[in-house]
């Protein structure tokens, strides 16, 4: 019996006889595992780029809000403080008022927080420092707010005037001594609704002085590591419900809540999922390209084998049995379709990185990828050689011969 | 209607044919080739198959070399019927007992005249053979010790048809079928080559060739004449 060892050292020959021939052949399978490699590394990359974006909004953060008022109080933040793998919790209340500088007004989303806020959305500062618990009518704002929004620009100590509607219908206007200046953290999406560089953020105490309200919106909330938001988040759920008074069967019926809990790891799924749908859609096209390459070998294979006829017929006068011919030329094309691969493997890394820095993001490659790619194209020239090769071993030895 | 008069299974016997038909089919029509044939080739002999083209020796000798199955009666290659075998132990019958030598010497032009001599080992080898000494040496034999590394393109017709008969020893087999060997080759090299199997005989080798050629009658012990799918009288 041939042994693969010898086969493959005989199969070397025959396509190194025909160079040319066998790099034109591999190379659909070159496009084809190029092209699989750099869509997984591009995929790959992507999620480490969501991931990092993700992470610069806050690290650990679980939101909870609520739609109506009058839902959470005093009562709702002290369960939330007290829930194990709860590092900080800011409570939010949120209202769009007119800010007024040097006699320029714009509509502003002002957010009422406190000190844990800073830590809990992981905010830079320009300038200046964040609200402490101690503050009254200070405002820290953001970035694009002090340099953009207005026609002269905001610094710290500048005073500016927000004027808030109440719900009795009464307007206020109350003046804030700007403290500092929130950095644009200049991500492009994921923003979960904090976007600070838009916002100016106010003790969340003196805003409800000022609306009449005891009242919160929700409350953001840092969980003590990334490993125990999703048990954080479902503790503070079933507490938030009981203190709340939904009854426990209607847990996992969101509706039933009257409020909306998300956190970090529901959003990494989230953009996790479109990033995977977007390299599966890029990756079949690939494989569509390999399913090309894959005919392109069969097709020569076949010419080879009709080619190599004598031959055939000189091997199985030589001893050599339907398994040996067969093994022959099935390793033959997995041979050109491992070199396709090897090539490919290499371009798609060379195609990935390129495409990696045009894009600016990270770049990830699982070196897993080079085990995928030389296995999909072994596997491409096995499924495309074993055609030809059974109609070379199935050969009659003596028309084989006589085709001389 | 009988090959062999004495069935020795003591080997001494290489082919025993009895009976043997082969036909073709073109369709459904029979196009009989051989029709019965009785031949007994014994151990040491150096035998001619003579006939012209169309007689059926070509077939003949596919049957003997176990390239294709009788329509009718049967060979037997060693004391062993090929009737009674598969395809793959058929195969394995001819890489072990049987040494092809072709006309047109049928080498591969890829391989050195060193790896041609090996390739039937590559399928079949004999258990504790040293393989590529045995290479060496039959090179040497037939004269090519100096050209192990060349390859058939850069070798003379001569030269080549030398490997083929090294490759067909490669084995050891029972027996040497040489189709032809000396058709596609001048006279001055016929007789080299011919030599070299007068030589093989002498060293006890049977040999079957197939030949049209009169001349070749004098290096052989038998002359069995084929004509029309029957043989003649001796």
């Amino acid at each position: 019996m041939l042994s693969p060892a010898q086969a493959i050292r005989i199969s070397l020959g025959s396509i190194g006889s025909a160079k040319l021939r066998s790099a034109l052949t591999t190379l659909g399978i070159i496009i084809g595992v190029a092209a699989v490699i750099a869509n997984v590394s591009l995929g790959a990359s992507f999620n480490q780029y969501f991931n990092d974006e993700i992470g610069a909004v806050g690290s650990n953060f679980i939101v909870v809000y609520s739609q109506n008022i009058d839902v959470f109080f005093d009562n709702e933040l002290e369960v939330i403080k007290n829930t194990p793998g709860v590092d900080g919790v800011s409570p939010i209340n949120q209202q769009m008022a007119q800010v007024t500088y040097m006699s320029t007004s714009r509509q502003i989303d002002i957010q009422g927080v406190t000190q844990d806020y800073d830590e809990v959305a992981n905010f830079e500062l320009d300038s200046g420092t964040f609200l402490t618990d101690k503050d009254r009518y200070v405002a820290v704002i953001g970035a694009e707010v002090a340099y953009e929004k207005f026609d002269k620009k905001i610094s710290i100590k500048n005073p500016i005037d927000i004027t808030f509607r109440r719900e009795d219908g009464g307007v206020v206007t109350e003046t804030f001594i700007v403290k500092g200046v929130i950095t644009d953290p200049e991500t492009t999406f994921a923003q979960t609704g904090v976007e600070p560089e838009i916002r100016v953020f106010i003790s969340i105490d003196t805003m409800n002085e000022i609306l009449g309200r005891d009242d919160y919106g929700g409350f953001f909330i840092k969980a003590q590591s990334l490993e125990v938001v999703r048990e954080t988040s479902d503790e503070i759920d079933k507490r938030l419900a009981r203190s709340l008074g939904v009854p426990s069967r209607d847990l996992e019926n969101d509706d039933a809540k009257p409020y909306i809990l998300f956190d970090q790891i529901e959003i990494l799924e989230d953009t996790n999922q479109l990033s995977t749908a977007l390299s599966s859609l890029l990756t079949s096209v690939a494989l569509i390209s390999l399913i090309v390459g894959s005919i392109g070998i069969m097709n020569i294979m076949l010419v080879t084998v009709a080619e190599r006829t004598p031959e055939i017929g000189l091997l199985k006068s030589l001893g050599y049995n339907e398994r040996d011919i067969l093994l022959l030329f099935i390793i033959e094309s997995m041979i050109v379709g491992l070199i396709g691969g090897i090539i490919g493997t290499v371009a798609g890394i060379g195609a990935a990185s390129i495409a990696n820095d045009l894009l600016d993001v990270p770049d990830v490659f699982p070196v897993s990828l080079i085990f995928l790619g030389f296995f999909v194209s072994l596997m491409v020239g096995l499924v495309a050689g074993v055609y030809p090769a059974r109609k070379a071993a199935r050969m009659n030895p003596v028309e084989a011969l006589r085709k001389e | 209607m009988a090959g062999c008069n004495v069935q020795s299974p003591e080997l001494n016997n290489v082919i025993d044919i009895q009976g043997l038909k082969k036909s073709y089919f073109l369709g459904n029509l029979e196009v009989p080739i051989l029709h019965g044939i009785d031949l007994c080739i014994k151990k040491g002999e150096f035998v001619a198959i003579m006939g012209p083209s169309g007689s059926g020796k070509s077939t003949l000798m596919n049957m003997i070399g176990c390239l294709d199955r009788p329509t009718g009666g049967k060979v037997m290659l060693m004391g062993r019927d090929t009737n009674a075998i598969t395809d793959n132990e058929l195969a394995e019958l001819r890489g072990f007992e049987i040494g092809f030598v072709f006309q047109n010497f049928s080498l591969i032009p890829r391989l050195s005249a060193y790896e041609n001599v090996l390739l039937p080992t590559y399928s079949n080898t004999k258990d504790g053979m040293d393989t590529s000494g045995r290479a060496r040496d039959l090179l040497k034999l037939v004269g090519l010790d100096d050209r192990t590394g060349h390859k058939p393109a850069e070798l003379s017709g001569g030269q080549r048809q030398r490997v083929a008969i090294a490759r067909s020893l490669i084995n050891d087999p029972s027996l040497i079928l040489a189709d032809e060997p000396t058709g596609n080759l001048d006279s001055k090299t016929s007789v080299e080559i011919m030599d070299i199997f007068s030589d093989l005989h002498k060293k006890g080798r049977t040999i079957v060739m197939i030949t049209h050629d009169p001349e070749m009658e004098q290096y052989v012990d038998r002359v069995v004449h084929i004509r029309d799918g029957n043989i003649g009288n001796n």
